[in-house]
């Protein structure tokens, strides 16, 4: 990620292996950044739009977020972050989910979804994958929240 | 409804009704005829008798009256001896001859007659020949003579019994007449019963056709609307049940999906765990070997066996059953994919199809020493080309894989149109399938016969599926150690609305 070193990452993802995986092998990709995991979709958006250390209030992030969730559907989410006159809707969103149904695939592109990855069931690509996300994010430029 | 009870065949009752009916009524009116036939035969014959009596009446009468006239005019020759009266006698005379003969011959039939007639002759000739002797002697001038005669014997005896025995005669032929006429009306009486039976069974036979063949009409105007109420909910129903299994259809599809995507989710944690535990046992050996080449003694035989072996062997086994059950879900979700996914009906020429088949797996086929002939000509078909060709190169592949191991490998393939439908065959000379087996192969994850080949018993449950959705059907003729093949029955054209 750049080198502004506050641009932290939120994690939406109900399943806590997942999350942890997923975790591990960002790190492994040397991201060491601040990594928040939500397993619920009211939580997570709470931070999002209102906690006075989230995203909204201060400072830049990027969301990982998975479509299989309790509460919502992650495409609600999605929408809530990207729609017209949200404070986040420039923050990058990687959609991280098993569903590799196209009609999916194309509805969260189409709601702005920025990169969509489907998780591989087998380890070894999944390790492979969320490495490569690591050090994409590595480089990507992520905007500054707007006030 | 069954059709042997409306048509009228002559089978079914109504038919025999029909029949019985007209041949009652044929029998019927030949009877009325023949009675007819036979009544005014037996009215012409009385007739002819009547006009025979009558005659007989008549020259009776004839013979009577001539009888007399010579009577009378021989007593006018004897009174006043004048020609006038011989004349009229030779006149009567004369007469009188073929008259008698012709009433003899008239009578000569009846024996009842016949003594009366030897009589009437027997008398005439007498008289004739008393009357002669008078003339003569009047003609000699002996009148006075023939007067005496005459008052001595008058010869009125003899013409009273003459008339009696005409009477009985003419009694006789009466009797006979009325006798006739007796019978003539039982005659025409038995005639007109028999009309009149003729014409109640005609009547009853009409009555009766009349009213199978109204019921048969209403029977079959029923059946008729029946038929026409079903036909107009029929598409209906078809729609119905159409919609219903497309939504049952829809909810396995769904539910294998659901499931099988579900199931994934924790599958990734075992295998990404397993892998972080395999990747944590690495150090861990290491720091055994470290230490037994170290300090031998802080190292136990326990923990040496857990580094060593049961880690290793337990995350191998958590490894192998996880890649299955892998493959599995990933069979379920590719089949509940290929459910869902749009099909695009085309022209595709099957011997292509099958062209193009068998050379994208041509290196197999080599590999396996297989020989594959494909029959042409081969039927053009309307249907998918993605899921055809996946049905197809499924049972080609499975026809090249189980080979029987002594024979050289050969497949077949062939397709023709019968009766609207198109069937595919691909038969091979392999090891062939039990017959007990046949339904099972179709099931997901079921297999046959021995388990030598790789695989997961994902391809036929495919290819049904496939054949399902393509409006088909799939079924195999095999027996063991005799080869196999598989029939793909496909509708010339797919429609959109069945698939």
């Amino acid at each position: 990620m750049n080198d502004h070193r506050s641009v932290g990452i939120v994690m939406i993802e109900d399943d806590e292996g997942h999350a942890r995986l997923i975790e591990k092998n960002i790190r492994r990709a040397g991201i060491l950044n601040d990594i928040r995991h939500f397993t619920d979709g009211t939580t997570a958006l709470d931070y999002l739009f209102h906690a006075p250390d989230g995203p909204a209030k201060s400072g830049p992030a990027m969301v990982l977020l998975d479509l299989n969730l309790p509460d919502m559907s992650g495409t609600d989410i999605l929408a809530r972050i990207k729609k017209e006159g949200s404070p986040l809707k420039r923050a990058p969103v990687v959609v991280l989910t098993t569903t590799d149904d196209k009609v999916e695939i194309q509805r969260c592109y189409d709601l702005g979804c920025n990169v969509y990855i489907t998780k591989p069931v087998n380890y070894e690509n999944f390790a492979q994958a969320i490495r490569q996300l690591g050090l994409f994010l590595s480089v990507i430029q992520v905007p500054e929240v707007e006030g | 409804m069954q059709g042997s009870s409306t048509t009228p065949s002559a089978e079914s009752p109504i038919g025999r009704i029909l029949i019985a009916a007209m041949v009652t009524g044929f029998l019927a009116l030949l009877i009325a005829a023949a009675t007819a036939g036979y009544a005014l035969q037996q009215g012409n014959r009385h007739t002819d008798w009547v006009i025979h009596t009558y005659r007989v009446e008549s020259v009776l009468t004839e013979v009577r009256r001539l009888v007399e006239q010579k009577e009378t005019a021989r007593r006018g020759y004897m009174l006043a001896g004048t020609r006038p009266f011989l004349d009229s006698f030779d006149q009567a005379s004369a007469a009188l001859a073929p008259r008698v003969a012709e009433l003899r011959a008239l009578t000569a039939d009846n024996p009842n007659q016949r003594a009366p007639m030897a009589e009437v002759l027997r008398r005439l000739a007498a008289l004739d020949a008393v009357q002669r002797m008078t003339n003569s002697l009047v003609d000699q001038g002996r009148g006075a003579e023939a007067l005496r005669r005459f008052r001595g014997d008058s010869g009125l005896e003899r013409v009273r019994r003459l008339r009696e025995t005409f009477q009985t005669m003419a009694h006789e032929e009466r009797r006979l007449l009325n006798l006739r006429d007796a019978e003539q009306s039982a005659n025409r009486r038995m005639f007109s019963v028999v009309v009149v039976v003729a014409g109640l069974l005609l009547v009853l036979v009409t009555l009766i056709s009349f009213l199978t063949v109204r019921r048969y009409t209403r029977e079959l105007g029923e059946s008729r609307d029946a038929l026409s109420t079903l036909n107009a909910t029929l598409e209906e129903q078809v729609t119905e049940r159409t919609a219903d299994l497309a939504l049952a259809n829809e909810e396995i599809q769904r539910f294998a999906y659901i499931v099988s995507h579900d199931l994934r989710s924790p599958l990734v944690n075992v295998m990404g765990f397993t892998a972080e535990l395999s990747a944590a046992a690495q150090p861990l050996a290491e720091l055994i070997d470290r230490a037994e080449a170290e300090a031998p003694q802080i190292v136990t035989e326990e923990a040496r066996l857990a580094a060593r072996e049961d880690l290793p062997e337990a995350i191998g086994f958590i490894r192998t059953s996880t890649a299955k059950m892998d493959r599995l879900i990933n069979a379920i979700l590719k089949l509940s994919r290929e459910g869902r996914r749009v099909l695009a009906p085309e022209m595709i020429a099957l011997d292509q199809l099958a062209e193009q088949i068998t050379d994208a797996i041509r290196h197999v086929i080599d590999d396996r020493g297989v020989t594959v002939t494909i029959e042409r000509p081969m039927p053009v078909i309307v249907s998918d080309r993605i899921a055809l060709e996946q049905i197809l190169s499924n049972l080609i592949e499975n026809a090249t894989k189980y080979r029987h191991p002594t024979r050289a490998a050969e497949v077949h393939i062939s397709a023709e149109e019968t009766r609207g439908r198109v069937i595919v065959a691909v038969r091979d000379n392999g090891r062939g399938i039990d017959p007990r087996d046949h339904q099972r192969i179709f099931d997901l994850f079921r297999r046959s016969g021995q388990q030598d080949q790789p695989g997961e018993g994902i391809g036929l449950a495919h290819v049904r599926a496939l054949a399902y959705r393509l409006g088909g059907t799939i079924s195999v003729e095999s027996q063991l150690g005799e080869g196999a093949t598989f029939f793909l029955s496909l509708p010339p054209s797919l429609s959109i609305e069945s698939a």
